[in-house]
This record gives C-alpha cells, sequence and structure tokens, in this order.
C-alpha cells in the first residue's frame, strides 16, 4: 500500500471503529474518544501496511489527526 | 420463597439462519445447513485447504442483525463474540429487557464456549509460521479469550452483574444453562442471559478436529446405521432466565421453564463416552425437575451420529426410561445445524422448547436405517407433539455429561 493521507485515515478509522468523516484535520486522539489499545492497533497496521515503523512514545494523547498523518509521512 | 426459573427470551444464529424465527422455519421444514466447505489454501500447500461437510453462519448477515447496536467500544470483534452478540440482543430485545434496570446489578451471563476465537488465533499463527512476520495485532488475546463473548454482551448491554464463561467442551452452554439457573435459584441474581458461542471452521480446529478420526465424510446421521461421524457447525444461542417473581412482576411473557439440571463426569476417559455417567446426569436432571421419567417428553438427543456416541446415549436413555421409552419422542438435530462444540446446547434447548411450544417435533435428517443397537423412538419426520416437557441431553470429550430439562408453563 502506498503512503498517502487516505491510506493513513483508512488505518486509523479502521482500527478504532470511527467513520472517516469524524478525523478531522485539527481533531486530538483523545477528543475522538481514541484510546492506547486502539493507538497501538493503529500502530500495528501502520506498519504492517505500510511499512512505517513509530515509536508508540513519540505520540502523545494530544496529537492531532493532522500531527499524526504529517508523523507518518516524514517517517516514510 | 418461589425462585422458580422461567426462561422470557431465545436468540440463536447457525447455519440454519439468523434468530429463532428463520432457525425454525428452517427446522421444522426438514431442511439442513450442513453443506460440502471447501475453502482453497491460504498458501501453496494443498494439503491446507479446508474440504469436507460442515454448517457455517452466515458473517453478513449476522453483522446486518447488530446494524444500529454501537460496537465500537467493544474493539476486534472474533466471530466468536459476533455470534454471541447476535443471539443475545435478540434474547434480550425479545425478553423486553433491553434497558431494563435489572441488567445493571441484579443480572449474571454465564455462557458457555468449547474454545476461544480461532479466527484470531488462527491469523496471528498464520503470520508467525507462514509468513515469518515478528508481531501479530495488538488485539490478537483480548478478542480471542475464550470469555470474550461474556465481556462483550456485559458491555453492549450494560451488565454489571457475574459475568464469566464455563467451557466444558461439547456440553459448556448446557452447564452455563444449568448453573445459571442456581445462581437465580438461590437468590444471586434475578436474571440471567445463559448460552453459548462457538466459532471454530477455521483452518486449524478444522485439521486438528479431522485429527481426531470422529468426523463424517458425508454427513451427520444420528443413531442411523452406517453413520460416519460429527459435522461441525458454529454459531450461538442465548436464554433469559429469570426468577417466575421477576417476571411476573414485570409482566414478562413466559415462554417456559427450566425446571432441572443433572451434571455428571465419566471420569474414565478422554474421548470415549460411558453410558453410566451419562445415566446419572439424565436420572440427576429428572429428580431436580420431580419430573418422572414416564412423564411423556421430547429428548433432545446429543445425538452426533458418531461411532461411539449414539449406542452410549441410548443405552443410557434405554436404561432410564425402561418400558416408558414409546411414550417419548426423540430428536437429534446436530443432523441439521451440525455440532456447534460449546454452544450446541443451548441451541438444542431453544429448538426443543420451541417445537414443545408449537406442538412439532423437527426430524432427524440423514437416517439410512435403524442400528440395533441405537434404537430409539426417533421422529423421522416432522412429527405432531404435545408433549409438556423437554429433556436435552449433552455430553462432552473428557466425559463432562450435563442435561436440562424445560417444561412449558401451565
Amino acid at each position: 500500500m502506498t503512503v498517502s493521507t487516505e491510506a493513513i485515515l483508512g488505518i486509523i478509522a479502521e482500527e478504532s471503529g470511527l467513520d472517516p468523516a469524524a478525523l478531522r484535520p485539527d481533531a486530538t486522539f483523545e477528543q475522538l474518544d481514541i484510546g492506547s489499545l486502539d493507538v497501538a492497533s493503529t500502530l500495528f497496521a501502520i506498519e504492517d501496511k505500510l511499512g512505517v515503523v513509530i515509536d508508540p512514545d513519540k505520540l502523545d494523547r494530544n496529537a492531532t489527526i493532522s500531527d499524526f498523518v504529517g508523523l507518518v509521512m516524514r517517517l516514510a | 420463597m418461589n425462585r422458580k426459573v422461567v426462561l422470557t427470551g431465545f436468540g440463536c444464529v447457525s447455519g440454519l439462519g439468523i434468530g429463532l424465527a428463520e432457525t425454525w422455519r428452517s427446522i421444522a421444514a426438514g431442511e439442513s445447513a450442513i453443506r460440502r466447505l471447501l475453502r482453497e489454501a491460504p498458501t501453496e500447500h494443498p494439503a491446507r485447504r479446508m474440504d469436507g461437510p460442515a454448517a457455517w453462519v452466515d458473517q453478513q448477515a449476522c453483522r446486518a442483525a447488530l446494524a444500529g447496536e454501537d460496537l465500537r467500544a467493544l474493539g476486534q470483534i472474533d466471530p466468536l463474540s459476533l455470534h454471541a452478540l447476535a443471539a443475545g440482543v435478540e434474547a434480550v430485545n425479545g425478553a423486553g429487557l433491553r434497558g431494563h434496570p435489572a441488567l445493571d446489578r441484579r443480572t449474571a451471563i454465564v455462557m458457555g464456549c468449547g474454545s476461544g476465537g480461532n479466527a484470531t488465533m488462527d491469523q496471528a499463527f498464520e503470520r508467525l509460521y507462514a509468513r515469518d512476520l515478528p508481531k501479530v495485532h495488538p488485539q490478537t488475546i483480548p478478542s480471542s479469550m475464550i470469555s470474550a463473548p461474556a465481556s462483550h454482551l456485559a458491555m453492549l448491554l450494560g451488565v454489571h452483574g457475574p459475568t464469566f464463561v464455563i467451557s466444558s467442551a461439547c456440553a459448556s452452554s448446557a452447564h452455563a444453562l444449568g448453573e445459571a439457573m442456581h445462581m437465580i435459584r438461590s437468590g444471586r441474581v434475578d436474571v440471567a442471559l445463559a448460552g453459548g458461542s462457538e466459532a471454530c471452521l477455521t483452518l486449524g480446529s478444522w485439521v486438528a478436529w479431522n485429527s481426531v478420526g470422529v468426523m463424517a465424510d458425508d454427513t451427520c446421521r444420528p443413531f442411523s446405521r452406517d453413520r460416519k461421524g460429527m459435522v461441525l457447525g458454529e454459531g450461538a444461542a442465548v436464554v433469559v432466565l429469570e426468577s417466575e417473581a421477576h417476571a411476573a412482576a414485570r409482566g414478562a411473557r413466559i415462554l417456559g421453564e427450566l425446571a432441572g439440571y443433572g451434571a455428571a463426569s465419566d471420569a474414565a476417559d478422554m474421548t470415549a463416552p460411558d453410558s453410566a455417567g451419562i445415566e446419572t446426569a439424565i436420572r440427576a436432571a429428572h429428580e431436580d425437575a420431580a419430573v418422572l421419567p414416564d412423564e411423556p417428553a421430547l429428548i433432545s438427543t446429543h445425538g452426533t451420529g458418531t461411532r461411539l456416541n449414539d449406542p452410549a446415549e441410548a443405552a443410557a436413555i434405554r436404561a432410564v426410561y425402561g418400558s416408558a421409552l414409546p411414550r417419548h419422542t426423540a430428536i437429534a438435530t446436530k443432523s441439521a445445524h451440525g455440532h456447534l462444540i460449546g454452544a450446541t446446547a443451548a441451541l438444542e434447548f431453544v429448538i426443543g422448547m420451541e417445537a414443545l411450544s408449537r406442538g412439532a417435533a423437527p426430524p432427524v435428517l440423514g437416517h439410512l436405517g435403524t442400528d440395533p443397537e441405537c434404537d430409539l423412538p426417533l421422529a423421522l419426520g416432522p412429527t405432531p407433539i404435545d408433549h409438556r416437557v423437554l429433556v436435552s441431553n449433552s455430553f462432552a470429550f473428557g466425559g463432562l455429561n450435563a442435561v436440562l430439562i424445560g417444561r412449558l408453563s401451565a
């Protein structure tokens, strides 16, 4: 799978069970009620499908969707 | 204090359909859900494909039955839990208990499962052993735990009372219903959601079951000559049990009574059944229910269609009922829905109670002729009945026997 904003948002939606439309760029993981296991699942799927390895310690609950997409794109 | 335990809701999913209405329509019409299952190997090894008779759940239809339910908090859901949720929601909604205050503190959930989430474990192990990948999905453990169906039901329905899974292989959900009945009798809870769930039609489970040497290569033919063995099914069934006083106070519709439960261990062999242990469990259930063995009953046999189960069960039935046996009617519904392992007892209990209330015994399918060792008063075609008592037998590998007695309300 090619690394793209659409692919990253698709993975977050699938792993968190949220509607993709709910993933506003300025919303934080906390605001979206994406819990720690969903975050771990998202990081696993990002690594598995996009080949991008993210250190979970680099993410905090205040990160926005936009921050996360930017982080994945930078590391790709 | 009156602690009679009544039935106020049923739900089920299996190869026969999603929901009791579809299930009953299929089984009463003599339809079988057993078909040829063919899944090609995920790798280049042809030996890893699944090919043989089975009765599987339409997963898409099962998900559709839960449309409108907020499942997000439940995380990843193995088919093991999906089946339980569909059956549980049907049972609780049918009982008129959805959102009822009793669900909060005075309700137990007791589910029976023979194994955990096989699909989830297969996917994880396939990554490790076939694809040489180092990691598995972080929700592998929570979604495949054998207790996950109970947790998922509690989360969706807001149940904060005692909640757990009982595992006794093919008798799991009979033990679940029976032990839940005792929780109500003892006053620990007013309501119990009791049943079973199983989702074992996966490659790993399939190969393991076939290795035991008890699987038929054609179909399930309980108590028949030339029977070849059992056929795997999958699915779930949930029963709402309630103290009579609680059900009456809220004006619930009473579907019948769980009147008795007998359990016994053979303590003899890990796979071969023992007639003495089976007989002990059947007699214990009758004693518990205060139902005499000569009262005409619908006997929902364990009837797996294996070489060893059927004559052992028939011998025990003959020993218990003796000359009264012709008054009874025996059914063997695994011939229609396959063997749901941990879920099978609950499904058979629900079908049996439905048969009593409709006055019709579903036919035993696949019967080729009488095996003298298995001679029972079988319903070989759709059979009108006027019995008010159901005896539902379940026996498991490892010699774990559990028998339930249901009764139509007066």
